[in-house]
Order: C-alpha cells, then structure tokens, then sequence
C-alpha cells in the first residue's frame, strides 16, 4: 500500500535462462536447460538434486570453467554484481572474477589442492595472481590472516607444510581460504563436506556459516546432502535433469514441499528420529539428457503423473512468495 | 552367530620387511556379538577401524590378536576345507558398484564366479541360477549378457548383490553398500535388502558412516572410535539413550533435514586423533567435553552396563 | 520389485564376431597393417621375391644410387652399396632376420618377465624383494658388456643375438607388469573373488592375465623398434648377424663409413625400421582398443 514502491534490492546474482551444453561424441548432453535462479547478498542458495542433475553444470558455467572442447553456454545470461559474465573473455574472466569477485570450494580437498607446493604458495597465489599484495613478505601476511580466519591453529608455522600434513577437514579449511583470499561476493561450494566426517562436518559448516555472517557473502550450496542443505541455506533450489523444479525459502521446501520429485526425495532417505517401517523408493532412473523427453522430466517416475505431464513440460508458477513450482499438480503429498 | 573377542589388528607402514616404520593401532582389542537373523551396525568416522574389522571377518585379513568365532569355531584355527565352507556361508557387498565388478567379464561370469569356486555344476544348472538370482534382485535374465559398463550404478549394485546371493549364504557382510549410490537410487537398494534377508533368513553384518541408515537398518549397533569400541546395544536404545559421549556427540553432529534443527557446536572439539600416535588413556579424551583428569591416564575398561548395553567411559563407572 | 529395462543389443560373441564387428566398423589403421603386411611378405618371401641375390657382389655397380637420381637405375630401385648389392634385395632379405629376432626376442622377454613380474607383484613380501633386487642386479649390468661375454661364450649369430636380448629385455617387463599387478591387487573385484573363494591360480587367469594382457602388447609393440636398434649395435659390433647372413642392423652397420658417398646405403634400411616400428605401435595401440570391452560402442 506504499505510495512509490521502493525497487527491491537488486541480487547479488541472477541467472536467466541459462542453457548449457556439452558437445560429445555420442551426442549432445543438455546438462542445464533453462535455468533461473537469484541468489542476494549474505544468503545461501541451496542447489540440491542428484548427480547428473545438472547442478555441477551450473556452477561450472557461472565461473566459466566448463570443459573446454565439449562445454558451452548456448543461451541465457549470468548478471553478477551487474555484469553478464557470459559476455565476458576468458582473460577477463581470469583476471577480473574468478578467484576475485566469485570463487569456488569443491568437494576434494585433496585434489584441490596441489601435493607438491606448500600451502602457503598455494594460499598466497590468489593475492600474488590477482595483486592484492606485493611482495614475498606481504602475501605470507595475508596468507596468514586469511588462514587464521579459516581457524587454522597456528598459521604462521604452518605455511610451510604440505597438503598432505594436513588432516582432511584442514585441508577443507586451507580450501575456503583460498577461496575467500580476495573476498569474493559470491562463494559457490560445491560439496563441501562429501568427505568429511560428521563430526568435522558440523565444523566446516560452521565456518561457512561464520564466513558469510563477517563478510555478508553469498553463497551457492550445491548439494545431493538434504541435511546439510536445511542446515546452512536460507533458500533452496531442488534440480532434476537439468531443471529447476521447485525453489522456495529452506522451510518450505522441507516442511511443505509441492513438487512430486521433492516429496519423494525427502521420503527416500533415513530421517534420524524418524524410524519408518520403509523407506519410500523412487521407482526408475532419471532420464538421459541427450535426448531429454518432451514434457515434465519426472513424469516417468512421478506418482502424480496425469497424460498432460508427458506431452507438455509445466511453467514455473509462483505458490507463494518466493515459493515457485514446475508442476502440473504441485500440493501436498497425498 | 559371531563372536568377537578382543580382536586386534595392528599394521605396520613403512620401514622394510626386516623392521622399523610406525605401527597403526586400527583395531585395538574390540569385543561383541552378532546374533542369527540380526543386522548389526558397525558405525564410526574415518579411521575407526570398522572396515578393517570387516575385512578380518571376511578372512581378507588376519588379526594380529584376540579371536573371531563362527558358530563357536575361531576362524583362525580352521582347516582349508573348514574356511571353504566358511566362505559359502559368508559373503559381501562392497561400496563402490564401478570397481567391485571386473570390466572385461559378463555378468554371468561375474555371478558365477563364487558357485564355480566351489562345485562344478553343468551350463544349464549354472545358467539357471544365475537367472534365478537376477530375478531376485530385480534385473532381467538378459542381463547376464551384458558387461558391467553397460549398467548404471544402482544396478551395478544389484549385480553384486546378486552375486553375493549366488551361494545362499547365512550372513551378508555390507560395507557402505549405497554411500556411493545416487540419492535417489539409495531406497531402492535399502529396501531390496530389507526384502532380501527377510525372504533368505540373512544375518547382516552392515559398517556405516550414516546415522540415519543405521537406525533405520539395524536392530544392534556398535559405535567405533580410532579402533576402539566406544558402545554397543540395540540401536533404539543406542540412540534414544547414547551413553557414551561420542555417541551423544555423533548423533548430536549429524545434520538432519530439518531446518530448525541446530547442532550444539560444543558437542565435540578438534580433529580425529592420529592411529598411529593416538592420546594416552581413553583415545577420545583430547575431544570429549567432559573429559576430567582419570581420562588422559587410564584407559576406560569394557564393562557391561545393562542387559546387552556395554560401554568404555570412566563417566558410566562413576555413575554406578 | 520393478524389473529394469535393460534395452541394448547383444554384443556379437566372442573374439572373432568382435574382431569382424571391427572390420565392419571401419576404425582401422589401414595403412600400418598394410606396412606390416609388406614386411611380413617380404620376411616370407625373403631371396625368392627378391629382384637380385642379397649378397651377389659386383664392384662395378657399386654406389649407385636410388632410381630417381640421376645416376640411378630401376634396376636398381633404391640403389646399392659398396660391394655392389642392391639395397632392396637386402632390404627384402633383411626382413626375416630382423623379424624373427624381434618375434622370439619379444616373446620370451616378454614371457619370461611377465611371469616374474607377476609372481613378484602378486605375492610381494619376501619373494618380491628378492626378485626386485634380482632385476635391479641385471638392469646394472651393461648390455652391451653382456654381449660381449655372450659371443664369446656361444659364438656370434643369430641365437646369441636373441639370448642378449631377452636376457637384457626382460626385466622391463618384469617390472611393468609388476607394478601393474600391485594396482590390480588392490581392486575390490581381487578381493571379492578370494571371499567368495577362489583358488590363486583362478583369479590369476580370470582377473590378472587378461587385464596384464594389455600392458604387455602395448609394451611388446613398442619394444619391436628397439629390439631392432639393439640387434643393429650388436651386428655392428660383430656380435650378432654374421655374414652371408643379412638384417637391417647389419645394412645399418656396414653402410656407416659411406654416408657421405651413399646416403641411401644407411637410409633405405633405417626408413624400413621406422615404418615398421611405426606401423607395428599403431597397430598395437589399436588391437589394445579392440579388446578393451569399455570402448565398445554398444
């Protein structure tokens, strides 16, 4: 009832209709197909789906580190902090965003890092590379207080020792610190904690948690691990075969989730507390995308399916406030 | 059905076949029972020692002390004809479906391997059991046929189970059979087992990194910390009335789809210990926030606390 | 329980439908098998097919060059060398030699320290290291000091010429096909075939042998090029092909003192060495892609 609707605060990142293919040999993969989604400043998006859901894709195509020979973005349009990442170089790209303005922690720790430098050369390069510092001097500087930030024990000492020295979940720390070396706006962790163990689990979390409070990061959680998502994300993005299918605020999405894929994603796994007679399984596999099928992807396997879902692929329809689904007949589990 | 004394494993790496490098306490002295028909949990973080002790079960190892009994029988005093009839009675599911199945064999040989390393049964006989267990697990006898590669991870799995059934065996070894699975594939697996061993009689020996699989799974549990066994019991009880403080702390970590849910950040400190410098005393005390001063010294002893409840904290003696 | 579609054609049987599949499927390397089928005719062939006697001698034809230079002849198509013999006829009659002693060289090198090689990776602890310190006493000795030793003790020809060979050749197998054992090992399909209980010898043949197979054509087929290099230096030393007898070494060897007067004594013969060692690395490249059942397109 505002006499002169303020303009929402524009987000951090918006991707529209962003399609991604992979050009192989035995055909052409539609990994991401038609995308949309936001993510705001200081808030976690959770990408959730299965493997092959395309949310590796995604997160590869904003940073641009798509397979060189088969990857490529052949529509839509990446805005971060105003400007459309696809339209950029690669050298721009390199120069000006990755490592800078949007970085990226993966699920290996050990492979993310390289065995054979120390982890002060390692932590160091983003500032060396992107010349936030000068100097041998000044860069072990700020690879110290970035690895105090990451609550490594004693950095100074350690700058010096190799990945390998390190337990896995410190390596996982020495990671996040080189990602938020230059402090990045948008921090994409894909998998973070796959490898982790519980206990260290909750840990890295944390830390990610603490990480966005002091800088107001946002952050892209990509994710087959619906416990961790509901733990640290504000929203959440459930992917299948390439699209999104339903994106809502994290309480939505787990108390009342509305699409099909969903519902049946959250009644498929053990719930700690809740001891089900049986676990409700999810008949079929997901379809191929190299022929993906006309009409709604999850109709082969959806309890709900009706002869319109095969032939015609649903719109995105707005629930609630933030709560969008891509259904022919979103509601509760019946 | 087992019965688990003390058992020890203790490897060494480095230094040469003549001596010297480090030695990894990975099973230091664990006890407990699996009984007929039961699915018993080992569960633990990285490091604990559950994989091992399976592999010993599995006769892939030797302890390097204390004993595993089959049915009264310690597996390291039978005969060869003894552990051939042991390996038809006990069988296993490994973790990873790409790499548990050889490339450059069809199916059929896959599944046939374990029938044909202990009988010589004819093609057509051989044939139909292969088809028979295919069934069971769900896949078309077609797919005795085909070559690994052809299937997906989910029926990968399926294979090897099928081939784990080829013998008709009393008890199934699983190690993290669907952690490398798609999430959701995982329910159909689970319960493709669960049908398994109600329709075969199976007694499920199951090591676990997810909470929430084993108390959905199991009916006993045993919670494992740097070769040691922190607790056992029924896993209703484990979980609704942890006793140990590393059980408390693992199920209070684990993350839950539940967006309310918090896990308390204080439940546990630092990183797993190392197994080949592990802390004096109880091994978990540089973590566990109510470590007191007997900790660092002593090692807690095994000691029964209820009917099939057992525990090694000094905490549980204080209180008895 | 759903049973799941499972919808790909059967694959032909067997390796010979496979092999035929292949011919169909048009991914050959035509031209390497067709060096290969040349050579293997003309170490057949040998003296019968060739234009003039591999060692008739006529002085007053020597040095001449390749038919296409302006002194040259077809009569002489890549020309002769100092003592007169056509460079072709050589060439076609050096084939067998340099054949043969590749095949059986190959063979039981390959042979022999495959087998060490697995026994060793297999087995490892004790048996292992004794066979490794083994290896590295033999790789420490010089080959060349071996061959001298070797001639001396059989005499110099053909079949000392292979013993050096595979004495001297076997241990990169025995160490290839080692490592390739230990990594084999640790497979969980390994595993799982001694719980379900198989004997050491069937898990040998159905899980280690083929997939050492692989390892020891692709290396075989490398190894026929320098098989070949090395018979030439022990040719040129006198310890191995003597005359009247003729392999491409010994062209190599002989033709050495000319090359300023008769560049093609020495090129004829090396340009048939690198296309057949070319030739049989493609081919081996491609037979190991024939049986890799992963890459078939099913």
């Amino acid at each position: 009832m505002a006499a002169t609707e303020a303009s929402p605060p524009q987000p951090l990142l918006r991707i529209d209709n962003l399609r991604t293919h992979l050009f192989l040999k035995r055909g052409v993969v539609h990994a991401v197909d038609g995308v949309n989604l936001h993510v705001d400043a200081g808030e976690t998006l959770g990408l959730v789906g299965e493997s092959g859901s395309g949310k590796s894709m995604t997160s590869l195509s904003i940073l641009r580190l798509l397979p060189k020979h088969s990857g490529r973005i052949v529509e839509g349009q990446v805005w971060l902090d105003g400007t459309d990442l696809t339209t950029l170089s690669e050298e721009e790209m390199a120069r000006d965003w990755r490592g800078r303005r949007v970085s990226m922690v993966s699920q290996d720790p050990m492979t993310s890092l390289n065995p054979v430098f120390s982890v002060g050369d390692q932590v160091g390069a983003p500032f060396r590379y992107h010349r936030l510092a000068r100097g041998a001097r000044a860069v072990r500087e700020a690879a110290v207080k970035v690895l105090r930030r990451v609550r490594i024990p004693s950095p100074e000492t350690r700058l010096d020792d190799y990945p390998h020295q390190f337990s896995g979940g410190m390596r996982q720390r020495v990671v996040a610190a080189m990602a938020i070396a230059c402090a990045p706006k948008l921090l994409i962790a894909d998998e973070p904690t796959s490898n982790l163990d519980v206990t260290i689990q909750v840990q890295m979390i944390e830390l990610f948690r603490e990480l966005q409070r002091d800088s107001n990061l946002g952050m892209i959680l990509i994710t087959h691990d619906l416990g961790v998502a509901a733990s640290i994300c504000r929203r959440v993005a459930v992917m299948y075969a390439g699209r999104i299918v339903e994106v809502g605020d994290v309480r939505t999405i787990y108390r009342a989730p509305a699409h099909p894929y969903t519902q049946a994603l959250l009644a498929s796994i053990p719930h700690l507390g809740q001891k089900r007679r049986r676990l409700q399984a999810i008949a079929g596999q997901p379809p191929s995308l190299i022929d993906p099928p006309v009409g709604c992807r999850f109709a082969a396997r959806c309890p709900r399916r009706s002869a319109r879902c095969a032939t015609e692929y649903p719109p995105e329809i707005e629930l609630a406030s933030g709560h969008k689904v891509a259904c022919w007949h979103p509601g509760p589990a019946s | 059905m087992f019965e688990i004394r003390d058992l020890t494993k203790h490897f060494r790496i480095g230094g040469t076949p003549l001596g010297g490098g480090h030695i990894v306490r990975a099973v230091d002295g664990v006890s407990f029972c699996v009984a007929e028909g039961e699915t018993f949990a080992l569960v633990g973080e990285s490091g604990c020692g559950k994989t091992t002790i399976a592999k010993m079960v599995l006769m892939l190892e030797r302890p390097t002390g204390g004993s595993i009994l089959f049915e009264g029988q310690d597996l390291a005093t039978m005969s060869g004809a003894q552990r051939k009839q042991y390996r038809r009675q006990v069988q296993t599911v490994f973790q990873d479906p790409y790499a548990s199945l050889n490339p450059r064999l069809r199916v059929r040989t896959i599944i046939a391997e374990p029938i044909r390393a202990h009988s010589r049964p004819g093609a057509a006989a051989l044939r139909r059991r292969v088809e028979q267990v295919l069934d069971v697990v769900g896949l078309p006898a077609s797919a005795a046929d085909l070559f690994p590669h052809e299937f997906s991870g989910g029926q990968r799995q399926r294979i090897a189970i099928a081939r784990a059934l080829a013998l008709e065996p009393r008890c199934i070894v699983l190690d993290e059979p669907i952690s490398a699975l798609d999430v959701s594939i995982r329910a159909q697996i689970l319960n493709l087992l669960a049908d398994i061993q109600e329709r075969f009689r199976l007694t499920y020996l199951i090591i676990a990194h997810d909470l929430a699989l084993v108390e959905h799974f199991s009916t006993r549990v045993g919670v494992m910390y740097l070769g040691n066994m922190a607790e056992t019991g029924p896993t209703e009880q484990v979980f609704s009335q942890p006793q140990h403080p590393y059980t408390q702390a693992l199920l209070a970590s684990v993350p839950r789809p539940d967006p309310d849910h918090k896990a308390p950040l204080d439940a546990i400190r630092g990183e797993i210990g190392s197994a080949v410098a592990p802390p004096p005393g109880c091994k978990f005390h540089p973590r566990c926030p109510r470590a007191f001063a007997r900790c660092s010294a002593e090692v807690p002893a095994w000691r029964t606390l209820a009917a099939d409840r057992a525990a090694a904290c000094h905490l549980l003696e204080t209180a008895a | 329980m759903t049973a799941e579609a499972v919808g790909a054609p059967l694959p032909p049987r067997g390796w010979l439908g496979r092999l035929a599949a292949h011919l169909r499927g048009g991914n050959l390397p035509l031209l390497s098998l067709v060096i290969l089928a040349v050579v293997i005719v003309a170490a057949v062939g040998g003296e019968a097919i060739a234009p003039h006697d591999p060692n008739g001698l006529d002085l007053a034809a020597s040095f001449k060059p390749p038919f296409w230079e302006a002194k040259g002849a077809l009569e002489y198509p890549l020309g002769t060398d100092n003592l007169g013999r056509d460079i072709l006829s050589r060439i076609i009659a050096g084939a067998r030699i340099s054949l043969v002693v590749a095949l059986y060289a190959i063979v039981f090198a390959g042979g022999i320290g495959g087998l060490v090689g697995m026994i060793s990776g297999y087995f490892g602890g004790v048996v292992d290291a004794v066979i490794m310190r083994l290896v590295d006493i033999q790789m420490s000795i010089p080959a060349l000091a071996l061959a001298l030793v070797m001639a001396a003790v059989l005499g110099a020809d053909v079949d000392t010429v292979i013993v050096v060979i595979v004495v001297t050749y076997w241990t990169w197998y025995a160490r290839i096909v080692r490592s390739e054992i230990l990594s084999l090992r640790q497979r969980d399909y390994v595993a799982l075939a001694r719980v379900a209980g198989c004997s050491t010898a069937v898990i040998f043949f159905r899980h280690l042998l083929p997939n050492i197979m692989n390892t020891l054509l692709v290396l075989a087929t490398l190894q026929v090029g320098q098989v070949i290099i090395f018979e030439a230096s022990l040719s040129f030393l006198g310890l191995g092909v003597q005359s009247p007898d003729v392999s491409w070494g010994v062209m190599l060897a002989d033709a050495r003192q000319y090359i300023t007067n008769a560049w093609w004594a020495i090129t004829m013969p090396g340009i048939a060495i690198m296309l057949t060692c070319l030739a049989s690395n493609m081919v081996g490249d491609w037979l190991r892609d024939t049986f890799d059942p992963r890459r078939r397109q099913v």
